[in-house]
């Protein structure tokens, strides 16, 4: 059965590979009719501008692999980036250290989210909605919705608008982050054991992994990567103000959904989901060179995580529909013998 | 009796407690000329929030309804501002919303889909769809059209009348008709209620249907009481649905919850910014107490919960 051509077969119609192809469609597309689209500046730009919601993705996806969901990494940003400002205007902090005070608060946050999940046990989605409400309405309350954060110095906005070693400097961190997730869902027990509380929450418990500490860990490291993206956000416009970050949730999941994860939990990859964010960042940056308005930008990212969504549960019936076609005896069922 | 209604009763008791407060700290709350049209701007955020609880009890979600709110609202502004006759524009958003509201359910109960990623899907593209549209331009409203010829008072007590006449309605409905029962029982078990000879994905549909004609009547009861639609209106109007939904006392995990709670839920929210104002604390912290109050009960339902697996 595992013949060569099988294997090819599958390897094909992995979801990754469709998405891929999807991938390169909308690059020699938007090549062909953007005059600057293919060039390695915009090629920096696309990559300077996915950052943070590649960041929110990545920690995104170990958190929907448990079956959870995390509404408030948006507003999370923005009450970050608002509490960096504040910490190095107001308390004359350096900006490393108002970035580490940061990196902290988003973990608390992240905490905050953690101890209501797991203590609790309450819904992901409901804690995670009220939280989306209370941070960032606390980044419009502590600056009075008006204020603005600006004038940071220019070694600090260096992080969001300079080049390192060729590359945009905050592209290194996206990496590091990435390399970081995806070791840490694939090549560890703690990422199978994310998996399969996903799969099965009682069953894990029934084999003897801590799901609590599990889940909690996955929030936190949620909190700490939003806070470091807004540190991100902040360097590369040059100003923090209450609204950053709005809807950056919903761009998240779209690309950890079209990268091929499960939103019911227990499958999916890392990889997916960067191919899932280069494919939102191409289309959105691609959109803009083709002359079109930004809103179709918004509107196609919707249509993409409505059909991602919907193929993969079409496609699972149709199999479902053709195995039962094909079964010998499908008519007769098993008597369950008596456990009496 | 105290046991089977403490929940609402408790939100009952806030909202008495607060409004005590203000009674003393700020008589002038009470004026009925502010008390009038604080009621009557929070009657479609009431009619909102009666078909997020139904949505709710089916253990669903639907976090589109704010943007339906827009498209609704604006077209009906457009087809009176094109001198359509006024059953059409009171027609039209409830059509428009119930075909929204049907595309959410189709692929919610259809393809059974997850409802919390498929409205925030359609929550994007009706909003960047319309603002693609109108590119954030107010829609003037004909004069006849504002309280529907009635005197501004008249106006919004029939508005606040129609609210609770329909909130009464549904209540009664929700425990008497076979329709109302169906929500639960799909919300408690769905595999149950299929055993029984119910069609849950066919309910669930439905709700979402009903959810979207509602917000249709929302947003004609809104643009009833202005001289212009804003495109942007509606913003966060499924966080208010919600709010109220869940500080009424109905279980996400589907199956419990009454209206009566709801409305509770409702007040008490709609009191919460005015009090602010009244209380001299700064108007910029409604979101985040809104989004405290929602964590509180579903802590405080979560506690009571661990209570009873525990007891």
């Amino acid at each position: 059965m595992s013949s060569p051509l099988k294997h090819w077969k599958a390897a094909l119609f992995r979801h990754e590979t469709i998405l891929l192809a999807v991938l390169l469609a909308e690059w020699f597309y938007f090549d062909s009719v953007g005059r600057r689209f293919g060039t390695l500046d915009n090629t920096f730009d696309i990559l300077r501008h996915s950052s943070e919601i590649g960041l929110l993705a990545l920690v995104m996806t170990p958190i929907m692999l448990t079956g959870g969901i995390d509404l408030s990494v948006g507003s999370l940003l923005g009450l970050c980036a608002i509490l960096f400002g504040k910490l190095w205007r107001d308390a004359h902090f350096s900006p490393g250290l108002a970035a580490a005070c940061t990196l902290g608060i988003g973990a608390i946050a992240g905490g905050l989210n953690a101890g209501l999940i797991t203590r609790l046990r309450l819904p992901p989605l409901i804690v995670t909605l009220g939280t989306y409400s209370l941070f960032r309405g606390l980044a419009e309350a502590i600056t009075h919705g008006v204020d603005t954060f600006t004038d940071f110095p220019a070694s600090f906005l260096a992080l969001g608008q300079e080049r390192l070693g060729g590359l945009p400097t905050q592209a290194w961190f996206f990496f590091a982050v990435a390399i970081a997730i995806w070791l840490l869902v694939h090549r560890t027990t703690f990422g199978r054991a994310l998996r399969a509380i996903g799969y099965a929450p009682e069953g894990a418990r029934y084999a003897g992994l801590p799901v609590e500490r599990r889940l909690a860990s996955a929030y936190i490291l949620a909190g700490v990567v939003a806070a470091l993206a807004a540190i991100i956000y902040t360097a590369r416009l040059g100003q923090a103000k209450a609204d950053a970050g709005t809807g950056y949730e919903l761009f998240a999941i779209t690309a950890v959904v079209l990268g091929g994860t499960s939103i019911f939990g227990g499958a999916g990859t890392v990889h997916g989901t960067l191919l899932g964010v280069a494919t939102i960042a191409v289309l959105s940056n691609g959109l803009v060179h083709a002359r079109q308005p930004r809103e179709v930008a918004g509107m196609l990212t919707g249509a993409l995580l409505l059909f991602a969504l919907a193929s993969g549960e079409i496609s699972k019936r149709l199999a479902k529909f053709r195995a039962r076609r094909h079964a010998p005896n499908p008519a007769v069922p098993v008597p369950a013998p008596h456990s009496q | 009796m105290l046991g089977k209604y403490f929940r609402e009763l408790s939100v009952a008791a806030v909202l008495v407690v607060l409004l005590l407060v203000l009674a003393i700290a700020a008589p002038a709350f009470f004026d009925a000329q502010p008390l009038f049209s604080r009621l009557a701007r929070d009657t479609p955020t009431l009619v909102a929030a009666c078909g997020m609880t139904l949505v709710i009890l089916c253990r669903q979600i639907d976090i589109s309804i704010g943007s339906q709110f827009a498209v609704c609202g604006v077209c009906a502004g457009m087809l009176a501002a094109g001198k359509a006759p006024v059953f059409v524009v009171c027609g039209a958003p409830l059509l428009i919303g119930a075909a929204l509201g049907a595309i959410n359910g189709a692929l919610v109960a259809g393809l059974r889909l997850p409802s919390i990623v498929v409205t925030l899907a359609t929550m994007v593209i009706a909003r960047e769809g319309l603002r693609w549209a109108q590119q954030g331009a107010f829609i003037n409203l004909p004069d006849g059209l504002q309280w529907f010829g009635l005197a501004q008072r008249s106006g919004q007590c029939a508005l606040i009348a129609f609210a609770l006449l329909l909130l009464a309605a549904m209540a009664w409905a929700m425990r008497h008709l076979a329709g109302g029962r169906f929500v639960y029982a799909v919300g408690s078990d769905a595999e149950a209620a299929r055993l029984a000879g119910l069609r849950p994905q066919l309910t669930t549909f439905l709700v979402f249907v009903l959810m979207g004609a509602l917000t249709g009547l929302a947003a004609l009861m809104n643009l009833a009481q202005s001289p212009q639609v804003d495109p942007k209106s509606g913003t966060g109007l499924e966080l208010k649905a919600i709010a109220a939904a869940v500080v009424g006392g109905v279980a996400v995990s589907g199956g419990r919850g009454r209206l009566w709670g709801v409305f509770a839920g409702v007040l008490l929210l709609a009191c919460i910014n005015p009090a602010l104002t009244y209380l001299h604390v700064e108007a910029y912290w409604e979101k985040a107490i809104q989004g405290a109050i929602i964590l509180l009960a579903v802590v405080a339902d979560g506690m009571r919960s661990r209570k009873a697996r525990e007891a």
